[in-house]
This record gives structure tokens, C-alpha cells and sequence, in this order.
């Protein structure tokens, strides 16, 4: 029986061919080139989008590389998927892309089935609405924005606007502006722009310089590994932070508005919590009158074997905010009166893009179709287990392994940031395209038809990098 | 032959109306239906965009109306056009959709062609680009960069941070997260996020609710019109908002790091500025050591007969940073000074860092634009509907006042006696076939595509004409 990357990608090579060091020498000067009119310094090589495949990202040298780290975990399906490349050539895409609409106003004739067969045919459960954005950054605003509207109209009642707040809010004044917070977590990150990252905590080098809201932030489970041998002690960090936050809600000076978590922490190093935890702060959240808002901008999208990663935890938030891997941002909510009570509150120009909707579309019902959750289930448990053999074999440089049954969503912990940035670079240079998180982690964000075949020759380029450390 | 005819042969000659209401039965229950998953509150219609054309736009019933307003004044060639069309089909164009790149880390072997094609249409003495997904996007990313570059030049470009920095910006304090500001006028819009929504100015139902950054806010220039006859109350206005602006420098209680300002404050009311008023901004921005950011999100890409708005004043040095989007398709900001982009990577970054697709749509629309010459026919089509409007304005003074936009091609506004009376106008112009747009209280504002010609202005005038007739 043919796998999901046979069927999709007939030529994808068997295994990495690697031809130059990586950046070779026409990557080298086509960064030489670019640089005089873009900032390169954060390029790796410069990729041939033409060439690569499936799993496998090609550069300009013509290496073909094992990509785990897919444009950031935004590769949902692979390269050139011909599934995707079919809705890029259709007469509805050229017509969304020539007629681009102010969504809001004039939405086209074809954007409700549009929505329906796609990002909503894949919401979370019980979530029947959308709001479509731009970025993951503006998805977390923008439901930023729907919680301060949301908690003012509850304040305010059937009241109308006062004088003063209408007057006042022009200057940036209270009562028209507001002084509620949204609370977030200790190494959480939720994107860059000012809203976003006033609640992002993940780095210094994501937040200097740029002027931020007074804004709170709460401690994330710090957890033991293995998960297993340490129940009672991360049963009590969990507690510890479920306290630290009822603390902060209760003691802040004004009204926390909304709390945003993601459900597995990204950037920040691939931190995870329990059902325990997520559910203690549904709880917590209700009980305060805050709306909870899951990011799942970079779990979202299948890698964890559900479709949405915190329905691992069986709980049930606000609000949902996507990017990424969906291709098109935006949010899910289920009560209309998260819209606010009045239009043109929540808007702008274009509120999305219907190029985007229909790739997104297209990605949602290739994972229902092809059963890719599945897959992408049975490989992450595959991959987890041979990671737990080289954890075991590589003990001093392989730690805190985690994401089990999470699908691929894996990740580990080194000894140091630059080991793992010497160890990240071996792995390149043999093959494997693969990213960091936080401070010393190496996080795994492959594609969801990702198989064992690759499994096998990411688990040989792991190791051979890991004994030559 | 006009642009229109050679290639939209098939454009309608004139509006076609056919239900009693817009929307009609078919867009009702299509609105009805979506409302179901999407918030509709804001929608005058569904638009067929396949059997749209040009500059006439069709709906779920098949009305055809002239548009005016193109998707609040997004649209930059007409529906359909040929030309993006076929860049839309292109086989690059679907192999930068489907193998979206995040560009800050692995751009693809064609984006440096993307970058340059985009630059060639560059506003006079602006050297570079950084690419964003929307205005408030593009705004927001110019303020990092210029907060970037504040804060460097008080360090020192290369030098590293203190760790006092690194540790106080993870709990949103100075002097890791300095307190700095940026000033903004009266009446403007720079977009609805939270630091853009913080610069915003226009209309309270913009910014009710949202938490905001204490930055000053000074006084755009109101002028009499017609300004031939009032040019020294002009003058003087000038003379008035810029020593504001100068005491916001002088007095406001942390550093101004930037002014951003629309070269014609668009949803504010089209509130235009002189030449002086902009080199003055010029002036004071260069004489407190702030940057000047020009926001030509609405007033770029051609509406006004430039392709830059703001370069018929000439500034000198040329703005610091110039943004864009919209018309554009794309977003971002130009910029000139290498000091702008920071002295490390991952500081100006985010997963995509732009967008290729629309980057390429952008390089056609500009390309297109000055192939076919269409500054040149905008203008001469703005020149005829002005004095069109001048006409109108004459024989309902009641109704028309402070017709505004002389000399700018299409980009022109009128206000009316009220609220009310012009929410009604624009609803019969529906009715009369013409798709048209309001701005701030009063106003009413044109924002064609640079496809519009004198037969189109003339089915405006026709039904503008017929529209006032019954108020």
C-alpha cells in the first residue's frame, strides 16, 4: 500500500542529496545579491521552490534537504503538492487573486461555501464562527480587540457611548480608551506587532527597543521528564501556577480582559502542560469572567495528531486563533456576541484574503480525505519511540524529550544553545533542515505526510550528528 | 483607444439596476446565509467578482454598478484585468502560493527579482523595501524601525544591550521596552491595530475600547475652500498646526520618535495639506532628531496622477520612511537609510515576512501603470470630473460644499449638509447605479480605479445629477 507522500509525490527523492556544504556557493552570492536590496542576515540558503518535494526542500546548489522545519512549521502538505498547485491554477483563484475584496463590505458570492467547506469543516467543536485575519500576529489581536469589546459592552450595558468617552477616547484618554490588560504566560509567544507582543515573553531579542503595555504575565508549568516518573512533582507546578495566576487576577489593579496561552509553547522552547492545567485555567477563567483564548497558530493545523492540539486537552475556550499551517489567520469563537453589539468595530480593508481561503480549503479537506491525522499520529508515535532510544543512548546531550502522543509535534533539550545551533548546522550539512526553540531545544515541525520512511532518515542524521558532537 | 476599450471590450456602457433594493432577493439570502459563520453587519452586497468588469462591479442579482469606491479604493486596474489576470495564472504565481516561503529565512531563487521589481516604482530618493501583509501592518513594522533605530543611536548602532534591557523587557518595563512616542494628527487613520490604532484619529467607533499608547496628537490643517480665495487663512493654518507640532516636540514627557502622517487624510474627510505644511514636518522632524513617516496606504499607487502623493511636495530630504498598501495589493514600507534595518537579525522578523504573491501582483499593477501611461489618463479624467463637480456644486450649494481634490486626479471629496442627508445619497446613488463610498462625517469620496475615463465620468456625473435632483 502506497503511503500519503507516494501517492502525493511520485518523484520525491528516496533520501537527502547533498552536493555542497550548505550555504553552497551559488546560495552564497545569490545572498550576496539579495542582500543589497534585503535584509539576509536571518537567511540560512536561499531555497528552489521549483525543485523541491514533498518532504524535501531543494537550495539553490541543488541539495535536497529533509525538511522537519518547513518555513516554520507553515508547510502543511509539502512542496508543490498537486492537490494545492490544482487550486492555485483554478479559475476562482485567478478571480480571488485580480479582484481582491473588502471582505467586510463586498464579500464574493462563493465566500460562505468557501468558508464552510474549508476552515470552519475543521473548527474545534461546538465553534460555528470565523473571523479571518492576515497573520498569526493579527489574529491575536484582532481577538484582543474582540475580548475589550466584548468586556466593555458587558460593562456598559445597553448604555450608549457617554460624551466623555467619546470625547476622551480621541486623545487616548480613559474611559474611551480602556485600561484592561490581557494576560499571558512566562515564555509565551503570540506574535510582534504592539498588542501581540506586549503579551509575547519568549525572548529578549523579539521585545527590545519596541514601547509595550503595562500588562501581566503569569508562570508556565515548568515540567520533569519523563512525564511519568514525575506525576506528583509536575501535578504540583501545575497547582503553583494555576495559584500564581488566581493571584495575579485578583490582585491586578484593573480588569483582565482576556488570558491567551498557546497550547504547547512554541518559540518559547516547546513547553507542555496537562489536561490538568489547561482545564484549571477553563476554570479559573470562568470563575473571573476572562475570556480564554488558545493560540494555536503554530499547533494548529494537524501536527499533533487532532487538528487542534488543545482538543487533546478536552476543553473548551473562548476563542481559537490560527495562522500558519491553515495558510490563511484569522479565529474561531461560537457566541455571536463576541462580534460586539455594533459593525465597523472589528474591521478594516480587506479582513483576510480569499487567495488564502482557498488553499486553506483545499489543505482542510486533504486532511479529512487522506485520514492525515491519522498518519500523522502513527508516525509521531514511531518517531517518538526512536527518539526515546537515542535519548537514552545520547543522555548528555538528548534530554527532556517531549510531545509523546502529541503526533510529531516533538522536541528535546540540549546541553547549551551553541551545541544545539553546532548540532543543527551537522544535521544541514547531511540532509536535514531542522529548527530551534527556545534557549537550547530542537523542535521538530515536519509535514503531515510525513512517514516512516523519513522517520528512518531523520533518526540517521540525528544520530550521526549527535556522535560526531 | 482608451485603456478601457482596448481591454475591457465587454465593460457595460452604463449601470444596469435591475431589483428594487440592493441588495436584491438573491443577495439577501446569501448575506443571510453567511451571517450564519461570518459577521455580515457591514456588508452593502455580495459581488459576483467573475462577471465583474473593469470599472463596473456586479452583484448576486446582477445589478451593474459603476464603482467608485473599488473596495475601499483597492482596487487598482479594474475588475478582471487582463494583465493580473494572467499574472494570477502564471506558473510562478502558483508555485509561490503553493510553497509559501518564510522569506526572512529561506527566500526562494526568484525573490530577489521580486524585491527589485518592486523598488523600480519606489518613491523618489527611497532606496528599499520591507515587506508586510496590510497597512496597519506596514505602519506598525515602520514604527519598529524606527524605534530600532532610536534607540540604537542612543547606544550606539553595533553596540549590544545591557542586561538591565534584556531583563526588564520580558516584563514590559523600561528601559528594555523605552517609553517612546510617536505623534499623529487630528482626524488621521493609520489602521486598527493597537499601536496604529493608538495613532488613529478619525472616529471614535476606530478606537472605543481598545487599550492605548499616550502619544501626542497634533492639529492637521483645516482649510477654506475654494483655496484661491483664502489663502492666507490657508497660510496661517499652516503656520498654527506646525508651531503645535513644534511644542509637542519641546514639551511632551518622553521622546518623539516619529510623525506619521497621510499626504491627504483619506477616512478622516480628505483633508488636504500644502506643500509648506509637509516641508515644515520635514523641518522639525530633521531639528528634534525624529523620522518621518509618510502613510501612503490610501493616497499611493497612482490615485492622485503620481504614484506617490506626497512627492509633489518635494520634500526635502526626502520622508524617512514611506508605507504602503491597498491598491498595492501588497504591503510595507520604503525606506532609504541602511541604519533602518536593525543591527541584528530576528529583530524585525515574523514567520513570512510579506507575502510573494501579492508582491508580484504589486510589481504588475506598477509595471502596467506606467506602460500604459495611466497617471497620465487619470489625471485628465480628474481634471474633467472636477470641473464636472464644480458645475454640480454651483447648482446645489446646499447640498455640495468644500468640493475638494483639484489637480489630483480622481482623488476628490465633497461634504454634505449632514450625515443623514449624505447616508442617503450614497444609498440612492445604489439605486442609480453607482457604487460609492463616505468618509468621516460629511464627506463623500471618490476613489476609482486608475481605469476610470471621461465616459465613466460622465455616467457619474448623469446619476449624481438625477440623485440630487430628488433630496
Amino acid at each position: 500500500m502506497s503511503t500519503i507522500a507516494e501517492k502525493y509525490y511520485p518523484s520525491e527523492p528516496e533520501k537527502p542529496v547533498i552536493k555542497t556544504a550548505i550555504p553552497g556557493p551559488v546560495s552564497q552570492e545569490m545572498l550576496k545579491q539579495l542582500s543589497g536590496v534585503y535584509d539576509t542576515k536571518a537567511s540560512y540558503y536561499v531555497a528552489d521552490y521549483y525543485n523541491s518535494i514533498g518532504n524535501y526542500i531543494c537550495d539553490a546548489d541543488g541539495n535536497m534537504l529533509l525538511d522537519a522545519y518547513c518555513q516554520i512549521a507553515s508547510i502543511a502538505l509539502g512542496y508543490n503538492n498537486p492537490e494545492i498547485l490544482k487550486t492555485t491554477k483554478s479559475d476562482q483563484m485567478s478571480v480571488a487573486l485580480a479582484n481582491r475584496p473588502a471582505l467586510a463590505c463586498f464579500p464574493s458570492t462563493d465566500y460562505y461555501k468557501i468558508l464552510e467547506e474549508g476552515l470552519l469543516a475543521v473548527a474545534p467543536k461546538g465553534f460555528t464562527r470565523v473571523l479571518t485575519a492576515h497573520t498569526g500576529s493579527d489574529a491575536n489581536e484582532m481577538a484582543f480587540k474582540a475580548a475589550f469589546i466584548w468586556q466593555a459592552t458587558k460593562k456598559r450595558g445597553d448604555a450608549s457611548f457617554t460624551a466623555e468617552e467619546l470625547s476622551s477616547v480621541m486623545d487616548n484618554k480613559l474611559p474611551g480608551t480602556s485600561d484592561m490588560v490581557i494576560l499571558s504566560f512566562d515564555k509565551g509567544f503570540h506574535g510582534r506587532l504592539f498588542g501581540s507582543l506586549s503579551t509575547t515573553r519568549s525572548k529578549a531579542i523579539h521585545k527590545l527597543d519596541i514601547p509595550a503595555f503595562n500588562w501581566p504575565k503569569a508562570p508556565y508549568p515548568a515540567l520533569k521528564y519523563p512525564l511519568e516518573e514525575h506525576e506528583a512533582e509536575n501535578r504540583a507546578e501545575e497547582q503553583r501556577c494555576l495559584d500564581a495566576f488566581e493571584t495575579i487576577v485578583s490582585q491586578w489593579p484593573g480588569k483582565i480582559a482576556a488570558t491567551i496561552i498557546e497550547p504547547v509553547q512554541s518559540e518559547g522552547g516547546d513547553n507542555h502542560a496537562s489536561p490538568f492545567f489547561f482545564q484549571g485555567l477553563r476554570d479559573l477563567t470562568t470563575k473571573h469572567g476572562i475570556l480564554y483564548i488558545i493560540d494555536e497558530v503554530q499547533t494548529g493545523g494537524g501536527a499533533s495528531g487532532k487538528m487542534w492540539l488543545h482538543e487533546h486537552y478536552g476543553i473548551s475556550p473562548d476563542i481559537v486563533t490560527f495562522s500558519k499551517k491553515m495558510q490563511n489567520a484569522g479565529f474561531y469563537f461560537k457566541d455571536k456576541e463576541i462580534e460586539g453589539a455594533m459593525p465597523f468595530r472589528q474591521f478594516n480593508t480587506w479582513c483576510g484574503d480569499p487567495s488564502k481561503a482557498l488553499i486553506a480549503r483545499t489543505i482542510c479537506q486533504e486532511i479529512m480525505n487522506n485520514d492525515l491525522l491519522d498518519n500523522t499520529s502513527k508516525v509521531g508515535a514511531y518517531l517518538y519511540s526512536k527518539l526515546e532510544d537515542i535519548q537514552k543512548s545520547y543522555p548528555k546531550l538528548v534530554s527532556n524529550l517531549r510531545g509523546k502522543d502529541r503526533g510529531h509535534f516533538i522536541s528535546w533539550t540540549m546541553p547549551n544553545a551553541s551545541i544545539r545551533d553546532k548540532f543543527l548546522f551537522i544535521c544541514r550539512q547531511n540532509g536535514l533542515n531542522i529548527g530551534a526553540c527556545g534557549d537550547e531545544s530542537v523542535r521538530l515541525r515536519p509535514t503531515l505526510t510525513f512517514g516512516v520512511k523519513h522517520t528512518d532518515i531523520l533518526i540517521d542524521i540525528v544520530s550521526k550528528a549527535l556522535s560526531q558532537l | 483607444m482608451s485603456y478601457t476599450a482596448k481591454y475591457f471590450p465587454t465593460e457595460p456602457t452604463e449601470p444596469k439596476v435591475l431589483t428594487e433594493t440592493i441588495p436584491g432577493p438573491n443577495g439577501q439570502i446569501g448575506i443571510k446565509s453567511l451571517s450564519e459563520v461570518y459577521d455580515t453587519r457591514c456588508t452593502y452586497f455580495l459581488a459576483d467578482y467573475e462577471k465583474s468588469i473593469g470599472n463596473y462591479i456586479v452583484d448576486s442579482d446582477g445589478n451593474t454598478l459603476l464603482d467608485v469606491y473599488c473596495q475601499v479604493a483597492s482596487i487598482p486596474l479594474g475588475y478582471n484585468n487582463p494583465t493580473l489576470l494572467k499574472v494570477a495564472k502564471s506558473d510562478d504565481m502558483a508555485r509561490v502560493m503553493v510553497n509559501r516561503a518564510a522569506l526572512g529565512n529561506f527566500a526562494g531563487v526568484d525573490y530577489e527579482k521580486s524585491q527589485r521589481n518592486l523598488l523600480k516604482f519606489a518613491p523618489k530618493g527611497q532606496k528599499y523595501i520591507w515587506n508586510a501583509l496590510s497597512g496597519a501592518d506596514a505602519n506598525e513594522l515602520a514604527f519598529k524601525a524606527v524605534f530600532f533605530n532610536y534607540q540604537s543611536k542612543k547606544r550606539g548602532f553595533s553596540n549590544g544591550f545591557t542586561t538591565e534591557e534584556e531583563k526588564s523587557c520580558m516584563e514590559n518595563q523600561a528601559p528594555g521596552n523605552p517609553e517612546l512616542a510617536v505623534l499623529s494628527f487630528n482626524k488621521a487613520f493609520h489602521g486598527r491595530l493597537f499601536a496604529s490604532g493608538s495613532v488613529t484619529r478619525s472616529k471614535p467607533v476606530h478606537k472605543m475600547d481598545m487599550p492605548s499608547f499616550k502619544w501626542p496628537k497634533a492639529e492637521f490643517p483645516s482649510y477654506k475652500y475654494p483655496l484661491d480665495e483664502n489663502k492666507d487663512f490657508n497660510d496661517s493654518e499652516d503656520v498654527r498646526c506646525l508651531e503645535i507640532v513644534e511644542n509637542f516636540f519641546k514639551t511632551w514627557h518622553c521622546p518623539i520618535a516619529c510623525i506619521i502622517v497621510e499626504p491627504i487624510q483619506s477616512e478622516g474627510g480628505d483633508n488636504h495639506a500644502s506643500r509648506t505644511f509637509f516641508q515644515g514636518l520635514r523641518d522639525l522632524t530633521l531639528k528634534y532628531g525624529a523620522k518621518l513617516i509618510i502613510d501612503e496606504v490610501q493616497t499611493g499607487c497612482g490615485g492622485t496622477g503620481l504614484m506617490w502623493d506626497h512627492e509633489r511636495y518635494e520634500l526635502s530630504p526626502p520622508a524617512d520612511l514611506v508605507t504602503f498598501s491597498k491598491k498595492m495589493q501588497s504591503a510595507g514600507y520604503f525606506f532609504h537609510d541602511e541604519e533602518l534595518v536593525p543591527n541584528m537579525p530576528y529583530r524585525q522578523f515574523n514567520t513570512w515576512c510579506g507575502d510573494q504573491r501579492l508582491m508580484m501582483l504589486s510589481a504588475a499593477i506598477c509595471q502596467e501603470i506606467q506602460d500604459e501611461d495611466l497617471l497620465k489618463s487619470i489625471s485628465t479624467t480628474g481634471d474633467y470630473l472636477f470641473g464636472e463637480l464644480e458645475k454640480l456644486q454651483a447648482k446645489y450649494p446646499t447640498y455640495l460644499a468644500k468640493l475638494r481634490g483639484k489637480g489630483k486626479a480622481c482623488f476628490i471629496a465633497f461634504d454634505m449638509p449632514s450625515g443623514t442627508i449624505r447616508d442617503s445619497f450614497l444609498k440612492k446613488m445604489k439605486l442609480a447605479g453607482v457604487n460609492m463610498g463616505g468618509c468621516a462625517e460629511l464627506g463623500v469620496r471618490l476613489r476609482p480605479t486608475l481605469t476610470f475615463e471621461v465616459k465613466h465620468a460622465k455616467v457619474l456625473i448623469d446619476a449624481m445629477s438625477k440623485v440630487l435632483s430628488t433630496l
